[in-house]
């Protein structure tokens, strides 16, 4: 160990992030148009059964212990009620995967870290419950499991364990789970690319919540590939990852612009961009 | 030479301070300064103040383990938190000074107290064994009791001196023929 | 004694004395006796209460039993409320600890003699509020056969805790914390116990034989002693510090709208200690009562220390105020909203309650009439920890019902029976621990007290001399 390796490794030790270019080849992100949003819970029922989430019930459900991954959070815009769906809005919510994120931190055990791939990932191992993450995250994205669902409150009553995908784990109390871009795919895919000596292409593979979609209004892709769909969107958009604020917020010269993140005054660095509703403001 | 142990109990500080002031100005051949304890229910400054300066050594050993254990504790956490350096959290850096800059501080008071208590132990004698010594049940109550350990001869002057002052109660030992 | 004449009017002779700390004719002897009178063998009340502390621990151990086997669910908590009375109760006993620290150490180091009779017992709650703090770390985990994960010990996978996380230094801390005030009780005592062996039989003799490690009260002894002592009671002052504002990090280190506040470590210390202050009246009082102490714990002492109360109530709710003050003047429309909430919303009440217990009864502590009332003293200290309980809860639970997210907004989580039943069985836990170290320990510093009289003439007799 010479003093130039552990003076590298320092500065290496003591980066901060996000800096631009941190995630050179894969970076993991979303864009959902909340214009073609219907409110369908399609992607909500793509997710259960994608990652073994168990219905919990309509007691547990209003006692707020429910374990939606991604769920639809519905405003109601009174001075809309003359337009056709009455002030209706939907807004699909899951984990964010801040590129800065505020759970990660204060995690005791460090069963939530942020990977090469730009994902906030959960490690179901390490997790001892003491939720420090969930009370941190300003998203409220992540769900604890507060009873033991597939041992003693049957949520999988035979012949329903069949239908569990091989691919993800059945969890048990006492750990917290969130969304996780349907990492099983994300692995999947890297392998087969890697197998196959090549990069990910845009399109080999999309998250549940995505693939359901009727509207298509969720994109799945790398950030990283200027290519990609959803790197074109937020590009479109003006949105960049590593920023607090966006162009369309700085100064109205860009009306046309749709593109925003939720809470990014907090600074997480969120990589879900929305697109706003289009208003007919004129109407 | 027989060497004996002498303890004398008297009823208070001052008597006692008086009877160690002349054993002091009779200056016995063969009695080393060294040799005379003082027993006591309180601590009392005053009275110690005539046996002479002693050293006390306890602080050193809470410097060096504060010293040590401010360090160790940098250094584990820091090459603890290297090792870890693939997980990235919350876009801090993988060695953050404030939280390390907390756990070395709770980690040097660790250290100083606890080398503290260590040091106390090593530079006061203790644990010891009650019987290895003469004491009486009279000092953990009200009576301040001066031990002195020397040969036969200078035992029976201080015996003298214990009297001209007072002592309530006068024990012997031989420690060795 | 002359009269004193104003204009030919003789004016009434202002007595010297007033009343005094504890008497200081008191024979050393006659200390080791009443003391050592306490910690004979116990008679029927006590075992009564006794089984009475157990069996409110056994309510507790139920409730951790049914919720260890079904899962946190039973506790009520849910998504966002995911911490409950657990962590606020886990707070309020780290609090009622710095008593300990703030007689032992604080008072130590400025020479303020008075805490000598009751310094024993107020360490002795400063070990067991942590130890009784520490159930509740536990008790809050999903998953806590495996809390020790949190320790970091190399192990084949290269896995070490998150140093980054306030939640470990809290471990780290009270760590430090609860083996530094182990430590210091038990070398504090270690004359004591010499006192208690010289006068012990049957099986206690073995027993304080091995606890006093010899001691016999020579110089060398006592030199040593008196150095050390003082050096842990310079450690332990920063350390009980920084312990509570490492709790307080818990919060003010995060980003929710409620937390993030920057007087939180202080604020937290200054109601631990006030916590703490009032904690030491209700035990002084039951001591007293009990045990006959009415010459050591004397009513001056607690005079002083109902003072040292009102005191810490002022700063405490100076901190308090600011805080609400700061938020209300900034620019945070949901920390402020967040505010609003805890004074109309459902948790109004209590959070009505804690600014009243705690920044308006204390206000009875400036009438010397009432300071001198015994069972004034015990309903005002009770009143006062229950203000402080309150406001561990007020502090925890308001943000979960108003966060960032509207839909988080207004709910009233409401902590379910297991919860309830687990706080009631850790005041069980810790009248327990208490008792027993009632009975085995001498509550009262023996040696300290004789000091503290044998000073006090010196001073006297000087006096009287100049």
């Amino acid at each position: 160990m010479s003093l130039e390796q552990t003076l590298n490794d320092w500065t290496r030790l003591r980066q901060t992030h996000p800096l631009p270019g941190s995630h050179p080849d894969l970076k993991w992100a979303m864009a959902i148009d909340l214009d073609a949003c219907t409110g369908c819970n399609a992607c909500v029922v793509a997710c259960y059964a994608e990652n073994n989430l168990p219905v919990v019930g309509k007691e547990k459900f209003a006692a707020g212990q429910a374990m939606h991954w991604m769920r639809i959070e519905r405003y109601w815009n009174d001075t809309d009620e003359n337009s056709p769906d009455h002030g209706a809005q939907f807004l699909p919510m899951m984990c964010q995967q801040c590129e800065a994120a505020p759970c990660e931190t204060v995690c005791p055990v460090g069963a939530t870290n942020h990977t090469a791939d730009g994902l906030n990932s959960q490690v179901y191992n390490r997790c001892i419950g003491s939720r420090y993450c969930s009370a941190n995250c300003p998203y409220k994205v992540r769900y604890f499991n507060w009873y033991n669902y597939p041992e003693q409150e049957m949520a999988w009553p035979e012949p329903l364990p069949m239908q569990l995908n091989p691919d993800m784990t059945v969890r048990t109390k006492g750990v917290m789970e969130k969304c996780t871009f349907c990492v099983q795919r994300l692995t999947d895919a890297k392998n087969t690319a890697r197998n196959e000596g090549r990069q990910v292409h845009d399109g080999d593979v999309t998250t549940a919540c995505a693939q359901a979609c009727p509207t298509s209004a969720i994109t799945f892709g790398n950030l990283s590939d200027p290519h990609s769909e959803v790197a074109q969107k937020w590009r479109l958009q003006r949105v960049e990852i590593d920023k607090d604020r966006q162009l369309k917020d700085i100064d109205g010269s860009h009306p046309g612009l749709r593109g925003y993140r939720i809470f990014e005054d907090l600074r997480p660095y969120p990589s879900v961009m929305y697109l706003e509703r289009v208003r007919d403001t004129q109407a | 030479m027989t060497i004996k142990r002498i303890l004398g109990l008297f009823n208070d500080f001052d008597q006692a301070t008086a009877a160690l002031r002349e054993l002091r100005g009779a200056n016995l051949p063969h009695l080393d300064w060294n040799d005379v304890t003082i027993k006591s229910p309180i601590e009392h400054p005053d009275v110690e103040a005539v046996l002479g300066v002693r050293p006390i050594a306890v602080r050193k050993w809470t410097l060096v383990g504060a010293i040590m254990g401010g360090s160790l504790g940098f250094l584990g956490i820091a090459t603890s938190q290297g090792n870890f350096f693939s997980q990235l959290k919350g876009g801090k850096p993988i060695i953050p000074l404030p939280p390390d800059f907390v756990l070395t501080y709770e980690m040097l008071i660790l250290g100083g107290v606890y080398i503290t208590v260590l040091g106390f132990l090593v530079c006061a004698g203790l644990p010891t064994r009650v019987k290895s010594e003469l004491y009486n049940t009279a000092v953990s109550e009200d009576q301040i009791g001066v031990m002195v350990k020397s040969n036969t001869h200078c035992i029976a002057e201080v015996r003298k001196i214990f009297e001209a002052h007072n002592v309530l109660s006068v024990q012997e030992e031989v420690v060795a023929s | 004694m002359s009269s004193v004449t104003l204009n030919g009017i003789a004016m009434p002779h202002v007595t010297e004395e007033k009343e005094k700390d504890i008497r200081e004719d008191i024979a050393w002897a006659q200390i080791n006796r009443d003391v050592l009178a306490s910690l004979e063998r116990p008679r029927a009340t006590y075992w009564a209460l006794f089984a009475l502390a157990f069996c409110m621990f056994l309510v507790g151990v139920g409730c951790e039993y049914y919720q260890y086997n079904t899962g946190l669910g039973v506790s009520g908590m849910n998504n966002p409320d995911v911490w409950g009375l657990y962590i606020a109760t886990f707070i309020f006993w780290i609090g009622m600890s710095h008593s300990g620290t703030l007689l032992s150490a604080i008072l130590h180091i400025i020479h303020a003699d008075w805490r000598k009779p009751i310094y024993r017992f107020a360490e002795a709650m400063t070990t067991f509020s942590l130890m009784t703090a520490g159930l509740f770390v536990a008790v809050h985990l999903g998953r806590l056969w495996q809390i020790y994960y949190a320790l970091p010990y190399p192990n084949e996978r290269w896995t070490w805790p998150n140093f980054q996380s306030p939640l470990l230094w809290d471990a780290m801390a009270i760590f430090t914390y609860l083996s530094s005030s182990i430590l210091f009780l038990y070398v504090g005592a270690i004359p004591d116990f010499a006192i208690c062996r010289d006068n012990a039989t049957g099986w206690r003799k073995g027993f304080y034989d091995v606890l006093s490690l010899g001691w016999m009260g020579t110089d060398r002894q006592w030199r040593n002693f008196r150095v050390a002592y003082l050096v842990i009671a310079c450690f332990l002052i920063p350390l009980a510090v920084s312990v509570h504002s490492i709790v307080a990090s818990d919060f003010a280190m995060s980003q929710q709208p409620g937390w993030h506040i920057t007087s939180f470590p202080p604020y937290f210390v200054a109601g631990a200690l006030y916590s703490g202050c009032a904690a030491i009246i209700t035990l002084f009082i039951m001591l007293r009562h009990t045990f006959r102490f009415e010459e050591y714990m004397t009513m001056p002492i607690l005079d002083k220390t109902a003072r040292l109360t009102f005191v810490i109530a002022m700063v405490w709710t100076y901190l308090n105020l600011i805080e609400y003050s700061t938020v209300w003047y900034g620019d945070n429309a949901v920390a402020k909203e967040t505010l609003i909430q805890r004074a109309t919303g459902p948790y109004s009440i209590y959070w009505w309650s804690m600014n009243f217990l705690g920044s308006v009864v204390p206000f009875t502590l400036i009438f010397k009439k009432l300071r001198a009332n015994l069972t004034a003293m015990m309903i005002v200290s009770l009143l006062l920890n229950l203000g402080m309980w309150l406001e561990r809860w007020m502090i925890v639970t308001p943000t979960f019902s108003h966060g960032y997210e509207p839909w988080t907004w207004n709910h009233e989580f409401f902590p379910s029976l297991v919860q309830w039943g687990i706080v009631f069985g850790s005041f069980g836990w810790f009248g327990m621990l208490f008792m027993l170290f009632c009975k085995l320990v001498p509550c009262v510093s023996m040696y300290e007290v004789k000091e503290m009289i044998f000073h006090r003439k010196l001073a006297k007799l000087h006096t009287r001399e100049a």
